[in-house]
């Protein structure tokens, strides 16, 4: 589904990814952990296709298509979403509203039909209740004035009714409590489907006791420098990221 | 070419009515003579620092007469007079048109007519509508009006119909449409007001509005006044209001049209508890020019104002905004509140915003700010990755910075329209209305 082959990035000149070979899978859930400045948010914005990245070398194809070449309201259609580190608040912009017009392009872009808003409506609210996000929310400006753990929510709220095939969970946990944490996963653990995939960029190995991945991918100064499966996220948490860095020097 | 402003007087002979007073006639004349003196504002006066009258000195404008409101107003665009709800009086080209609005004088408490003949009213008012000081386009308007309109409210009367008040230019001439209005609000009397200008879309003429308004104690004005010209029309255009104790004047300009806008907004709160509230939202586009001068005398103690301007600037077009708030010496406990935040959406466009404050006593608040940005390339990039087009998403941001406005304007028919406008795409305004 994802292929990111020899991926180089540049941010105003300075080298930040440096060669990262990456395969993803239907079905499959890939975490991808590594200390501060490792490149872990730069990898989950250059997916989404935010600004300010220079892709100096390589390439990432997406169902045969080279992302790259997409502006990111094309990647959300071909099926990327990215939950974000820090979800934005929009004032004066209505959630549904956001939402609604957000599903529609992604429709559009597929050529198929606009939802009617009383289909639109009660999908919504059958999906608001599975991910445990306070209805109430709904009809409030994007992320304004919610709680770290209610705009984590939200997120995997739009992710639950945008309905990717490869979601990219930005340090989903961070910030949250142990409370907050498991409702996220929990929210994550229903959205996990055979067509799939998930890529869950994390700091800790907390988040990955609730959403267990088939792989783990260690990211230091801008490499993969190991991959392994969830056993290799325990050791990391025993043991730290040093040893990895040291041991790859040798 | 109109290098000199005194050869947008009309004629001497034959100008006005010869049913104008005496005293009328005479103050005309003196202010004939202030226009001849005072000339065209230049960029050497503080106040017009930013707002350069040079393309309106290159047309050739000639004062509208009678005739001229006979202007076929079925070719507008968007005149849907029929179908507004509310009570309507329209004037073409600065002249009442009796057999086009909906109003009819029989609203209880309130009475409407052509300032033309009310000359009563123009008497009540005379020092008020004489105080032109040194600005020579109410001068002008003294000058040279044509007419406008006269509300009379009566003591206690709450007029739970909205007014609406339609301004239309339409000429092949470039016309001077000189148009004085005065408001007057008795004691306890509430009235909502919506006073419109439009224009067709090769309507090349200048208007020069001023407008007195009387608030008596305890009276409350809600004035809702949209600029909604072609962009080929200019108008400049003075409010002056006089708040008495415990009154009220709330106030929301809106300018989307015109190619030269400048309005003056002058309250001076007189009596304690005396309030104003003065909204702004513009939009520029293509090289509008979008002025606003605002002054709120706070001339005695516990009296209230607060200031909100919202603009939104976009390829050559500028705007400016001073608001001036003057607290008279002893004026203590007074509030004052003033916000403008402006938009720009493209490297040429250009603000000039700032706030004024004159303090004469020692115990007041008053708070002021202005912001100068361009849209959150975050919260772009957030809707984007969401799935919506770059299109929709600057629109939906804009929409969103002008509903601060939009939203307190409590006038379904207007605020929708607004909506509409702002959100540039019929069916984001259908998906917004359709929401829960």
């Amino acid at each position: 589904m994802l292929e990111i082959k020899n991926l180089h990035v540049a941010v105003e000149g300075k080298e930040i990814l440096s060669g990262i070979n990456l395969t993803v899978n239907a079905g499959e859930v890939h975490a991808v952990m590594g200390p501060n400045g490792s490149g872990k948010s730069t990898l989950s914005h250059v997916l989404a296709g935010k600004e300010g990245y220079e892709v100096t070398k390589g390439s990432i194809l997406f169902k045969e298509k080279s992302l790259l070449d997409l502006e990111p309201e094309e990647r959300a259609g071909e099926g990327v979403f990215l939950a974000f580190q820090y979800p934005i608040e929009i004032a004066g912009v209505n959630n549904v509203y956001m939402l609604k017009a957000a599903l529609n392009g992604i429709r559009a872009y597929r050529g198929e039909s606009e939802l009617s808003s009383v289909q639109f409506l009660k999908m919504v609210k059958d999906k608001v209740k599975a991910v445990g996000l306070d209805e109430g929310l709904l009809n409030r400006q994007v992320n304004s004035g919610f709680s770290g753990g209610e705009k984590k929510k939200n997120e995997i709220f739009q992710l639950s009714v945008l309905e990717p095939t490869l979601a990219v969970l930005d340090e989903t946990d961070s910030g949250l409590d142990i409370d907050a944490l498991k409702a996220v996963a929990d929210g994550v653990n229903k959205l996990r489907i055979a067509t799939r995939a998930f890529i869950v960029v994390t700091h800790y190995q907390r988040l990955l006791d609730h959403i267990v991945p088939d792989f783990v991918h260690v990211l230091s100064k801008g490499k993969i420098v190991r991959t392994g499966d969830k056993e290799l996220a325990l050791t990391l948490e025993e043991r730290g990221y040093d040893w990895l860095a040291e041991e790859n020097l040798v | 070419m109109t290098d000199v402003l005194s050869e947008l007087l009309p004629p001497s002979e034959g100008r006005h009515s010869l049913s104008e007073p005496d005293w009328l006639q005479e103050k005309r004349q003196e202010a004939g003579r202030a226009v001849k003196e005072l000339g065209f504002p230049n960029s050497g006066i503080e106040t017009w620092k930013y707002t350069s009258l040079h393309r309106l000195k290159k047309v050739d404008f000639r004062p509208a007469e009678i005739a001229d409101s006979t202007a076929d107003t079925t070719v507008m665009p968007k005149i849907e007079i029929d179908s507004l709800k509310e009570k309507t009086v329209i004037f073409v080209n600065g002249f009442f048109r009796k057999d086009l609005g909906t109003y009819k004088n029989n609203v209880a408490g309130i009475k409407i007519e052509p300032l033309y003949n009310n000359t009563n009213m123009l008497e009540k008012n005379q020092e008020f509508i004489s105080s032109y000081s040194d600005d020579a386009f109410a001068a002008l308007n003294l000058a040279a009006f044509s007419d406008g309109i006269s509300i009379e409210v009566d003591d206690n009367a709450l007029i739970s119909e909205t007014i609406r008040l339609v301004f239309i230019g339409e000429h092949r001439d470039p016309l001077l449409r000189n148009i004085k209005n005065i408001i007057q609000l008795g004691q306890n009397a509430q009235l909502r007001l919506i006073e419109e200008y439009r224009s067709g879309i090769d309507d090349f003429g200048l208007t020069n509005v001023s407008t007195n308004i009387v608030l008596q104690k305890g009276a409350t004005l809600n004035h809702h006044r949209l600029q909604n010209e072609a962009i080929s029309s200019s108008q400049i255009a003075k409010i002056v209001a006089s708040v008495e104790a415990n009154a009220s004047y709330n106030s929301d300009s809106i300018v989307l049209g015109g190619q030269l806008t400048r309005l003056e907004i002058d309250v001076a709160l007189t009596g304690g508890l005396a309030t104003c509230r003065l909204n702004g939202l513009f939009s520029g586009s293509g090289e509008q020019h979008i002025d606003h001068h605002t002054t709120v005398r706070h001339q005695v103690g516990d009296t209230h104002s607060e200031e909100l301007y919202r603009g939104i600037l976009d390829d050559k077009s500028r705007g400016v905004f001073n608001g001036k708030v003057i607290v008279e010496k002893d004026a203590q406990k007074i509030t004052a509140k003033q916000a403008s935040n402006n938009l720009l959406l493209s490297r040429t466009a250009e603000i000039d915003t700032k706030p004024e404050l004159q303090i004469y006593a020692d115990d007041v608040k008053c708070a002021h700010g202005a912001t100068i940005g361009q849209l959150d390339s975050a919260a772009l990039f957030y809707l984007r990755s969401r799935g919506i087009s770059e299109q929709k998403s600057r629109a939906l941001l804009i929409f969103a910075f002008a509903e601060e406005i939009i939203k307190t304007i409590p006038v379904d028919n207007l605020r929708s329209n607004l909506e509409r406008r702002f959100i540039g795409h019929n069916e984001m305004s259908k998906l917004k209305s359709e929401a829960l």
